[in-house]
């Protein structure tokens, strides 16, 4: 199945599914949002990571241990 | 010319010899905020009594009665912070908080709060609750954010010195658009305490926004409770990377950054290194992903249906997609900052500092924050995000550097990076970028603080 980058389905599911209020001038904004973020977040999950160990408690002061 | 037009150090040094009577010091600031404030909007409040209080209540330290800035993220004692919103998703009340502590115990004296962009959520402080800060060099252009009023104070010479926080830049892009020195530093490492995020943020710092790279040494040292001990840069190795972030900027910033460079490593006899740092836009992802949602912690729907109305129709909307963004993306960011650690520190066991431009253009205008860039226009926020995400998702410092001025006299400014714990070879690079360069670039003043000093050395 193809990813959807439609802001037009996904929007209003997701703020229906949480039961989160919009009005129009904050959906124009979601839409802009989702257009610029939501493929560049599809980028994001296709990277395979499966070879990236977790730091376990990472201490974000230092180095990776 | 007023000691207020002195740097930090040198107010700290006049007070503590006797030349210069804090309390004087402390209503010339008062009166210049009167008189510069108007025209950038820097400081939001005063508090004359509170400051005479913490004066004469100062201990003998670093900074005994040096009027000090600090941005509208943390709360003080008689005033709890706003983050430049009309709400904040998080309870917030009057305290004492880290950076005031150390202000306190410094014996610094807190002249003011500083704007900053609504929720902190913007690189150009054109949006706050309190009405846009403006840039000293151009009034009609974005200051930076979102430690807006922080830096336009320093820039415009309200004070000496001001205390920014960092979550995606957001001390490192005011301090480059008004021609300032910021330091980002490692995560951890400075006062923290009273923030809301405090207890959950694994990104945002609070950081000095100072005139130049030995004040930042001096707040700096306040903010982590321990001297940032100045040291040599000498042999130093500077690696650049040649990616978007570095290439992807206006020719003016290149051709200033490329100078600065070249200047850096001739002065401390070092070189420079093509390196290479694949998967940045992923880490820039990461990070935005990872800050979105450490600040939706405890908010729920139904907190989300009653946001103030007064909050902008902007920043609703972007706090309500933050809230569908999926757990698997977060997942996924956390791993990138992971790879992004172990490559960040490979990488820096070849070089000790990465080197490429804090903001790929000038101050964009307020009334419309776009940047031309050779990839085509970007809003400023798309553009300068790019640059400066990667300290902020592994915690390395970073410090932003003036090293020229562009078109319409707009700071340009580099931006160095370094190991973890190494905030004081980012001190001393910045230093000798100063001494390379003359100090033209961290001793040039903006029209609205020059013309008076003009007049008064005439």
């Amino acid at each position: 199945m193809e990813a959807s980058e439609r802001a037009d389905e996904f929007i209003p599911a997701g703020l229906a599914s949480l039961g989160i209020e919009a009005d129009e001038v904050e959906l124009a904004v979601m839409n802009a949002a989702h257009g610029m973020f939501w493929p560049a977040i599809l980028d994001l999950l296709s990277l395979d990571t499966t070879d990236v160990v977790p730091e376990r408690n990472p201490d974000l002061s230092r180095a990776p241990q | 010319m007023s000691a207020l037009d002195l740097s930090l150090r040198e107010q700290a040094a006049a007070i503590a010899k006797g030349d210069a009577d804090p309390g004087e010091l402390l209503d010339e600031a008062l009166a210049r905020i009167e008189q510069r404030n108007p025209a950038i909007n820097a400081v939001v409040e005063t508090f004359p009594e509170r400051s005479r209080e913490m004066l004469a209540a100062a201990p003998p330290g670093p900074l005994h009665g040096v009027p000090i800035v600090v941005k509208d993220e943390w709360p003080l004692p008689w005033r709890a912070q706003r983050f430049g919103a009309a709400e904040l998703l998080a309870p917030t009340a009057p305290a004492e908080s880290g950076p005031y502590r150390a202000l306190r115990d410094a014996g610094a004296t807190i002249v003011g709060v500083g704007n900053m962009h609504e929720l902190g959520a913007g690189s150009t402080g054109n949006v706050s609750v309190y009405g846009p800060a403006r840039n000293p060099w151009d009034t009609e252009r974005c200051p930076g954010g979102s430690s807006s009023g922080p830096a336009a104070a320093v820039a415009a010479r309200l004070v000496a010195g001001a205390v920014g926080a960092d979550g995606l830049g957001s001390v490192r892009f005011p301090a480059a658009y008004c021609g300032l020195t910021g330091l980002k530093p490692t995560f951890d490492r400075s006062a923290m305490a009273g923030h809301h995020m405090a207890a959950t943020t694994t990104l945002i710092v609070s950081g000095p926004l100072c005139p130049d790279a030995a004040d930042c040494r001096l707040l700096g040292s306040a903010l982590f409770g321990e001297s940032l001990a100045a040291g040599d840069a000498a042999g130093l190795r500077i690696g650049v990377i040649r990616d978007p972030v570095s290439e992807d900027v206006a020719p003016e910033v290149r051709e200033a950054c490329e100078a600065a460079i070249e200047a850096l490593r001739a002065e401390t006899g070092g070189e420079v290194r093509e390196v290479s740092l694949p998967d940045l836009p992923a880490a820039t992802l990461a990070a935005i992903l990872l800050i979105n949602g450490e600040s939706l912690g405890g908010v729920t729907p139904e907190r989300l249906n009653r946001l103030n109305p007064e909050v902008s129709p902007i920043a609703r909307g972007f706090i309500k997609y933050r809230a569908l963004l999926p757990a698997s993306a977060i997942v996924q960011a956390g791993r990138i900052r992971t790879l992004m650690r172990r490559r960040l520190a490979a990488l820096l066991e070849e070089v000790d500092v990465l080197a490429w431009p804090t903001i790929p253009a000038v101050a964009p205008p307020l009334e419309s924050p776009l940047v031309e860039l050779p990839s085509g226009t970007h809003t400023a926020d798309q553009a300068n995000v790019r640059g400066a995400a990667l300290a902020n998702l592994t915690g390395i410092p970073s410090i932003s550097v003036p090293v020229g001025l562009g078109a319409g006299e707009l700071p340009i400014a580099l931006q160095l990076g370094a190991a973890w714990g190494r905030d004081e070879l980012l001190l001393d690079a910045a230093e000798a970028l100063e001494r390379a360069n003359g100090r033209r670039w961290v001793e040039a003043l903006p029209p609205l603080a020059r013309a008076e000093t003009e007049t008064a050395e005439a």
